[in-house]
């Protein structure tokens, strides 16, 4: 097997007194899905901000495409960041409310100093199943499905190679799930994606995870392979 | 704590500046003690310099603070300037004064409260709303004013000035407690709909208690979060007094401190604006000590929280119409001349050669109008203007502006421009300091909780998750979010501080004549008001104008507020 895209071992995250992580060690190999499974408070909302180095750990290491990512200072990390996105669970809450749709998806370009064009944010808006007039609204005019697909296209205008998708669907009606679930599981085939994926629903990790770990207080307590991938050719 | 802490600190900075007003002023005072002492002496320079080492100013700033603060301590506040004598004395006579007038003026303020509140204990559901709105923002000055016209020049059932008996008492105490009246009125009516409408009130109904048995009940339920609301009425009392005194020549506390900042005499001002303020201070401490008591300890907690002071929503239109009728007034005198002086039309009646008629001097009262409208605009905006840079800055630092907000908020604006019209001279300059002084608080507030609230918005870490360096997020982010409510609320404001520009004016701490100013206006008509009613009446109908758009004004003030708050409750009910 190649280079592994996430290497995380012995990471440690402290809330106060109490430990959220509790030296969780997992790796993720390139266009691999690894699911982080478990009850409400064990633990998985505090490993993707770590891993994502939005909360600095308390302990252990974080390496991505094989670079020491806890070692670094803010300041190195910043032209890191877009190659590893996270899709948070609150589709309204990661979107500025002030901001056009075209302008917080062209965001992460303008930060690099580019300057898209109407037809690069038209595409990205396409590739993720929305009609590129949503450009002009704001996110409150926009349903949480919806919402949510934008915060996927600007996740993939950075061009990144793994995805944090912490609860992603978690906030969404039943009916809308299957909509983002399979969109992320297209992009995930067609660009070679890894994913971090989040979820507390078994049901959902069963029918998209290649591999689960389950997380009790903090600690891993099993990693088991799906049907779905069980039966898929290695 | 924080808070506390930069509050205490923040009193102390006005002490150490109220103990080095001398040192502040920076002009040599020696020459108006000379004149005011004896008028034939030359100003030579021996002269002078005798009345140097006799002042003490000499010395450094630190060893005058340290003087007059030790003197402080032993109950001396030094000399008079002018006149030599013990300073303490005039002001312990001045204070009897006030406080007389004080103590008139809030039981014209309770009275006025019951008025208020009467109607809506007996009808039940309904606030007192615009009319007390209006009431409380009247500024004392206009209202003594006014007071003075119909009641002691046109009626002539009161005395228009002095204190000799209790006749005198009763317009200044209107003037004085009116206001205040208003403002206590208002939020008792405003938070005895929300207790009527608790459980316990069905409650009591169904179980067959009387009606008035409910009413006294939620009457005592209201009063005691109202109580603190006492120690901000008094403070706004010292304010006034300052005005009123004036007005009336009521030999007060106030009047003292005014007359004392016009003639340089430091120590009198330092003794009385000490005065006034250990007198709004005591207030708010025995008002606080009341509401301890009627609550009892176990009781703190469960105490009714009064809502924040409803804007009042008047209709739409009314703001609109004010504007309207300001501005074309305004348009109208702009294209008139306001500084020729015709001593052949003085005090000529409207006419349509002057359809406001003429002043003292024959100048056209209407052209007088619109100029002093524009530059009171004017420099109502740069106020505006520098409260807006101010309180963005401090909306950052949420702890430091708290306390700094409460000391700003415990002292009047009249009080503050008389400080640095003593420090500074009298002129426009200093009275838009001393205003912007005093109206970044509530600016300042409103940009700690945006910022608070934009700080723990989830989609400031999806902003850092792409790579946002933190200037990138200030700047187009946080700051725009942030700036354009508290612009709009600046914006709103600007009426108000105007008016309190005015009142500046009024009392010759502001722009100085022949501007044509509004307060200055009314201030100068005073003199002649018998002969030319018409020439106060102008300015004054002008400035009540003003006061009621700025009511109208600020209840759109809040309406993006409750937008963001709606927003986030629903955002954070998705993160649950």
């Amino acid at each position: 097997m190649s280079e592994p895209l996430l290497e995380v071992r012995d990471l440690v995250v402290r809330h106060g007194a109490t430990t959220a992580v509790d030296h969780v060690s997992f790796s993720l190999a390139p266009g691999e899905t690894l699911a982080l499974n478990g009850p409400s408070g064990c633990g998985k909302s505090s490993t993707a901000l770590a891993v994502l180095q939005l909360r600095r750990p308390d302990g252990g290491q974080v390496r991505f495409e094989g670079r020491e990512l806890t070692t670094l200072t803010e300041r190195e990390l910043r032209p890191l960041r877009p190659r590893l996105q996270p899709v948070f669970q609150d589709p309204y809450g990661s979107l500025s409310p002030r901001q056009r749709i075209r302008d917080a998806v062209a965001e992460p370009l303008r930060l690099r100093g580019r300057r898209p064009t109407p037809g690069q944010v038209a595409a990205l808006l396409e590739r993720v199943g929305l009609d590129p007039s949503y450009g002009d609204r704001r996110p409150r005019e926009l349903s949480g499905g919806q919402c949510q697909r934008v915060g996927i296209a600007r996740a993939l205008a950075g061009e990144p190679r793994l995805l944090v998708l912490d609860e992603p669907v978690s906030a969404l009606d039943p009916s809308v799930r299957a909509g983002v679930l399979n969109l992320l599981a297209d992009l995930r085939d067609e660009r070679g994606l890894g994913y971090l994926f989040i979820c507390h629903d078994r049901d959902v990790v069963r029918h998209f995870a290649d591999r689960v770990v389950e997380l009790r207080e903090g600690r891993v307590t099993s990693e088991w392979r799906p049907r779905r991938s069980a039966a898929a050719p290695r | 704590m924080r808070a506390a802490a930069t509050r205490s600190a923040g009193l102390l900075a006005v002490l150490a500046a109220v103990g080095l007003l001398p040192w502040l002023s920076g002009r040599d005072p020696a020459l108006t003690v000379l004149r005011a002492r004896s008028a034939e002496q030359e100003p030579t320079r021996e002269a002078l310099d005798a009345v140097r080492r006799d002042l003490g100013l000499d010395a450094g700033p630190l060893a005058l603070l340290g003087r007059w603060a030790a003197g402080l301590g032993r109950g001396d506040l030094g000399a008079s300037w002018v006149s030599g004598t013990e300073v303490l004395p005039s002001v312990l006579a001045g204070l009897r004064v006030s406080l007389a007038l004080m103590g008139a003026a809030l039981a014209v303020a309770l009275l006025l409260t019951v008025v208020l509140v009467v109607p809506v204990l007996v009808r039940g559901r309904a606030s007192a709303g615009a009319g007390a709105a209006m009431l409380a923002a009247v500024p004392e000055f206009l209202l003594a004013t006014a007071g003075l016209l119909v009641c002691g020049v046109w009626l002539g059932w009161l005395p228009t000035s002095g204190w000799a008996g209790p006749e005198h008492l009763v317009l200044p105490a209107v003037a004085l407690g009116v206001p205040a009246g208003g403002l206590l009125g208002r939020l008792v009516a405003d938070a005895l709909p929300a207790v009527l409408d608790e459980r316990w009130v069905e409650l009591w109904r169904g179980a067959g208690v009387s009606r008035a048995r409910i009413r006294a009940a939620a009457l005592q339920r209201v009063l005691p979060p109202l109580v603190p609301q006492f120690g901000m009425v008094a403070v706004g009392l010292t304010g006034g007094a300052v005005a009123v005194e004036t007005v009336f020549a009521v030999p007060g506390i106030g009047r003292t401190a005014l007359g004392a900042a016009k003639s340089q005499d430091l120590p009198l001002l330092q003794g009385a604006v000490l005065a006034l303020l250990l007198l709004g201070l005591l207030t708010g401490a025995a008002a606080a000590l009341v509401r301890r008591r009627l609550l009892g300890p176990a009781l703190r907690d469960a105490s009714l929280a009064l809502p924040a002071p409803r804007p009042v929503r008047t209709h739409p239109a009314v703001p609109g119409v004010l504007a309207a009728v300001l501005l074309t007034a305004i348009g109208w005198g702009l294209s008139r001349d306001p500084y020729t002086v015709r001593t052949a039309a003085r005090l000529a009646p409207p006419s349509w050669a002057h359809p406001l008629g003429t002043d003292g001097l024959g100048r056209d009262v209407l052209a007088r109008l619109g100029h002093g409208a524009a530059a009171t605009v004017g420099t109502a905006a740069a106020v505006c203007l520098l409260s807006l840079a101010v309180s963005l800055a401090l909306g950052f630092l949420p702890a430091v502006a708290a306390g700094a907000a409460d000391i700003a908020n415990a002292l009047p604006p009249v009080i503050v421009g008389i400080l640095v019209a003593a420090a500074a001279g009298p002129g426009t300059g200093g009275a838009a300091l001393a205003v912007a002084l005093v109206s970044w608080p509530p600016l300042a507030a409103h940009a700690a909780a945006l910022v608070q609230e934009v700080r723990a918005s989830a989609y400031l870490t999806a902003q850092r998750a792409i790579g946002a360096p933190p200037w990138w997020i200030l700047t187009r982010h946080v700051l725009p979010s942030v700036a354009a409510p508290v612009a709009r609320h600046a914006l709103l404001r600007l009426p108000g501080i105007a008016l309190a520009l005015a009142s500046l004016g009024f009392l010759g701490l502001g722009a100085r004549p022949p501007a044509p100013e509004w307060g200055l206006l009314l201030d100068e008509s005073r003199a002649y008001v018998e002969r030319a009613p018409w020439a106060a009446l102008a300015p004054a109908v002008a400035l009540a104008l003003l006061a009621g758009l700025a009511v109208s004004g600020a209840s759109y003030a809040q309406r993006p507020r409750t937008g963001t708050k709606a927003r986030t409750r629903r955002m954070s009910g998705v993160g649950a």
